[in-house]
């Protein structure tokens, strides 16, 4: 090992350390403060720490917000200045064919929004940043998690990335290493497939009795059009045209104040085509008649995506371990139905801030003590809205139709009579080229689903990676780890290269090796942080981890 | 006792100096004395100055090893200083020449290091110190252990050198004797040098030829080269060519490299991705070869070459070369 490696790192101490700034770990924070105001007594020390560079920069959403959470967390939240963006004036649901559109007759329930509220997630996390800062709580920003610290199988904090080092892992000139931050509680809130959280996959195998994971990738953009054109409150979500039967997924459409849209499109990441992109379905989408008409003479302002945890309540790991809490998106508390989970990941993390205060005031941070979270969670709204939609995306692995119906039965008896459904890991369910096409032979460089970019409407990778603001120094170690020689020898001929496909940032790239071949190229500057890679790559050998603190999207009104 | 260890230059003092004496009396509240001691070739001059500081005594430390500075010889001189003045506390300005070599003397010495100390204080009759962490967000309050001396260094602009209070009288000034084991100096000091500014401004260039994923291997970035030659013109390149190393990262051109507007531009086998064109937009004329008609660079350009860059590039060169 390099001397270096072995250098003396500052140590912090706290009684709870809360890993990422997002809705779930700043509701625990704020409700860890208002806890302590209301009990008295010693107060505690409370860090937070968040790789993005400020408040909401790595938050991205539709978003829709269901505010009852936010009601019991900051019930004055409107004096308060809660940005609550437009308030959902009309729903509509379109199923689309590649040139018509045919509206639902009656809006399901899951999608009926009236009461919620059309916002930016960045500003609104930006806000209850502010909120707990107001409190007193020190948050850290640009300061990343890099590794789960652990004494025995007893988690004892979390240790800080290295800034300063070269490309090839040497340190500059202005090296800093990592910090070790100590904490009795540590409340793990990395968000969707976060890079802490799996560590607790592998070391204390917190996954074992739940179902396998489920994520879909979401893909968004915010767009000024003329201010006439849609009724500002307007929510649209369409299913069908350009997915086919067998992907899962849609498209939402909302118009905010001004002109702004917020529009998005989302593919279950468990589909079989291997050769699929779901960027290219995204544009395809855009090109629909219906929605360029929407798009027509307007402009792109910002771009992004984000994988999101659609696999409910059976596959939420087990949520404590000695030392540790996991909240929000990294438990995967999102209703896929209705496509929310900021309340979700608000109210966990206020259960955990809850059963972390009780356990360090009685001085035992065991597994034992902090399994009341899971009590706590099972007695709450969480279990209440996502166990009868259990198996709801699971069961759209079985098809559109299949899946519509297991939906609708579970909507309407609640969830009783229907037995689990088991889900795979999305990329197991990847078929290899000769499974999915046969002897066919194809130009494996090209997605299957192609669509023309005409910079006026569908615009490439690389321009939406610009879009999103994502900046990475260009000398540090490539934050994506990919130690195997797979890509170029067999996973051209297995797969095609579907991290080309996948990866909605360009990151990812076949190109010559100077001898006839091809090799792998990771442009890590352009990622946006949306995890797909780690989630989708087949031979899950692509391991996602924190690139130098305050790096990534820049995402401001996401 | 507090020794603080000034810096100087070709006999001048930096005011980093000055700041530390002031931490050194603010911490010893005229309850201890301060020793200020320095070190060089000839230290006669700045001796004189610092005498005229509120402190018990100045020490020349003069050798001729010291004229030009090396980590080596200034462990061996200062820690002989200390060695003989025998302080509670050596305080240090934390300059780029202290943090060179104050880890290895406090190594050789075998006592505690503070550093980038930005306030001092005695708490319950302990010298405690004020240091950042997580870059300034933090501060903590640290104690040193172990036997005296304790090393500390104290962060430029913490302390105000003005602050650095003057003696009514001079202080006496102590040529103290010390010899440095030549044998043993590692570094041989070249004379210092300005550093040159960065080999190549692309900003100050009037001319670039840049050169991006179109020339396919590092063998053909001549063909560039030599067409860059030719226009009298700075050779610049898009990432993905820096990205492989074929040409170093400072001459990249684009949001995550330089932004230019030189009079000419020349984009030979860039497409032009939007993070290229943020940094070259505002060249006044730009020339775009490419052999994709619908390449995006054409967008911007003011003409546009469709075709083979292979055959194009020679062309101009020899067009140029009439």
């Amino acid at each position: 090992m390099e001397a270096w490696r072995n250098v003396n790192r500052e140590t912090l101490e706290v009684d709870v350390l809360i890993v990422g700034a997002g809705p779930a770990g700043l509701s625990a924070a704020l409700r860890l403060a208002q806890l302590q105001k209301q009990q008295g007594g010693e107060p505690l020390s409370i860090a937070v720490i968040e790789k993005a560079p400020d408040a909401g920069r790595h938050q991205l959403s539709g978003a829709l917000l269901d505010p009852s959470t936010l009601h019991e967390l900051i019930p004055e939240y409107e004096s308060k200045g809660a940005p609550l963006g437009t308030a959902v004036d009309n729903d509509n649901i379109y199923f689309l064919t590649q040139k018509s559109k045919f509206r639902l007759p009656i809006t399901p329930p899951p999608f009926q929004n009236h009461g919620n509220y059309i916002i930016s997630l960045s500003h609104f996390t930006k806000w209850l940043a502010s909120q707990v800062e107001a409190e007193g709580i020190d948050l850290f920003w640009g300061f990343p998690g890099q590794h789960v610290l652990y004494e025995g199988s007893r988690v004892i904090g979390v240790r800080t990335g290295d800034r300063g080092l070269d490309k090839h892992g040497k340190p500059k000139g202005a090296f800093e290493p990592g910090a070790d931050i100590h904490a009795k509680v540590t409340i793990f809130a990395d968000g969707v497939r976060g890079h802490l959280t799996r560590q607790l996959y592998s070391d204390l195998q917190i996954g074992r009795d739940a179902e396998p994971a489920q994520f879909a990738i979401g893909i968004k953009e915010l767009w000024d059009i003329p201010k006439d054109r849609l009724k500002p409150g307007t929510v649209i979500h369409t299913l069908g045209y350009p997915l086919r039967q067998e992907e899962f997924g849609g498209s939402w459409l909302y118009a905010m104040n001004d002109g702004r849209i917020s529009i998005g499109f989302v593919v279950g990441l468990e589909y079989h085509d291997p050769l699929f992109d779901p960027h290219a379905a995204f544009q395809h989408f855009k090109r629909h008649p219906f929605i360029t008409r929407i798009l027509d003479g307007g402009q792109v302002v910002r771009y992004g995506a984000k994988a999101v945890p659609e696999g409910g309540w059976n596959t939420q790991p087990k949520l404590f371990a000695d030392g540790a809490l996991i909240v929000g998106d990294a438990a995967n508390f999102v209703n896929s139905t209705r496509l929310k989970g900021i309340h979700l990941a608000m109210r966990s993390g206020m259960l955990a801030a809850e059963t972390a205060l009780a356990a360090v005031r009685r001085n035992d941070t065991s597994s034992n003590t902090l399994s009341a979270y899971k009590s706590r969670v099972d007695a709450s709204a969480i279990k209440t809205e996502l166990y009868p939609m259990r198996n709801v995306h699971q069961s759209f692995g079985a098809g559109l139709i299949a899946g519509g119906a297991y939906a609708g039965i579970a909507m309407f008896t609640n969830g009783r009579l229907l037995p689990d459904w088991h889900g795979h890991a999305g990329h197991r369910v990847m078929r290899t080229i000769e499974k999915y096409y046969g002897l066919e032979k194809r130009d494996i460089l090209v997605p299957s689903n192609a669509a023309p970019i005409d910079r006026k409407i569908t615009f490439d990778k690389v321009t939406g990676a610009h879009y999103s603001g994502t900046h990475h120094d260009e000398d540090q170690p490539v934050h994506l780890l990919v130690q195997t020689d797979v890509c170029h020898s067999i996973c051209g001929s297995e797969f095609g290269h579907p991290c080309v496909k996948f990866c909605p940032a360009n990151v990812y790239e076949m190109v010559d090796d100077g001898t006839g071949g091809k090799r792998l190229q990771i442009n890590a500057s352009n990622c946006v942080h949306c995890k797909t890679c780690d989630i989708m790559d087949p031979y899950q050998v692509i391991t996602w981890v924190a690139p130098e603190g305050g790096e990534g999207p820049s995402y401001d009104g996401m | 006792m507090i020794l603080v260890i000034a810096e100087q230059k070709d006999g001048k003092l930096n005011r980093a100096s000055w700041e530390t004496i002031a931490a050194a009396q603010q911490l010893s509240g005229g309850a201890m004395p301060i020793t200020v001691a320095v070190a060089g070739e000839r230290v006669s001059g700045a001796a004189g100055e610092l005498a005229q500081a509120e402190v018990t005594e100045v020490i020349a430390a003069e050798h001729a090893a010291l004229a030009h500075y090396t980590p080596d010889a200034f462990v061996q001189a200062l820690g002989q200083v200390i060695g003989e003045v025998k302080p509670a506390l050596v305080f240090f300005p934390h300059t780029y020449q202290t943090r060179d070599f104050s880890p290895t003397l406090a190594t050789k010495l075998d006592r505690a290091l503070v550093t980038d100390v930005i306030g001092v204080k005695q708490t319950g009759g302990t010298p405690t110190f004020s240091r950042p962490m997580f870059q300034g967000k933090l501060t903590a309050d640290v104690q040193a252990q172990g036997p005296a001396p304790h090393l500390v260094t104290i962060q430029i602009g913490a302390f105000r050198a003005d602050a650095a209070q003057k003696g009514s009288s001079a202080a006496p000034i102590k040529n103290q004797p010390v010899t440095v084991d030549e044998g043993k100096l590692r570094q041989k000091p070249e004379a210092p040098f300005q550093e040159a500014k960065q080999a190549v401004d692309l900003s100050q260039a009037e001319r670039i030829v840049a050169v991006g994923r179109g020339i396919k291997s590092q063998e053909n970035i001549a063909v560039a080269e030599q067409l860059a030659k030719a226009f009298g013109a700075e050779l610049a390149a898009s990432r993905p060519i820096c990205d492989n190393g074929w040409l170093p990262m400072e001459r990249q051109i684009g949001s995550s490299g330089q932004t230019v507007a030189p009079k000419l531009y020349v984009a030979l086998g860039i497409s032009g991705a939007i993070q290229h064109l943020v940094g070259m937009k505002g060249s006044r004329t730009i020339v775009a070869i490419n052999k994709d008609a619908e390449a995006p660079v054409f967008e911007v350009a003011d003409y546009g070459i469709q075709g083979d860059l292979f055959e194009l590039a020679p062309a101009i060169i020899a067009e140029l070369q009439k």
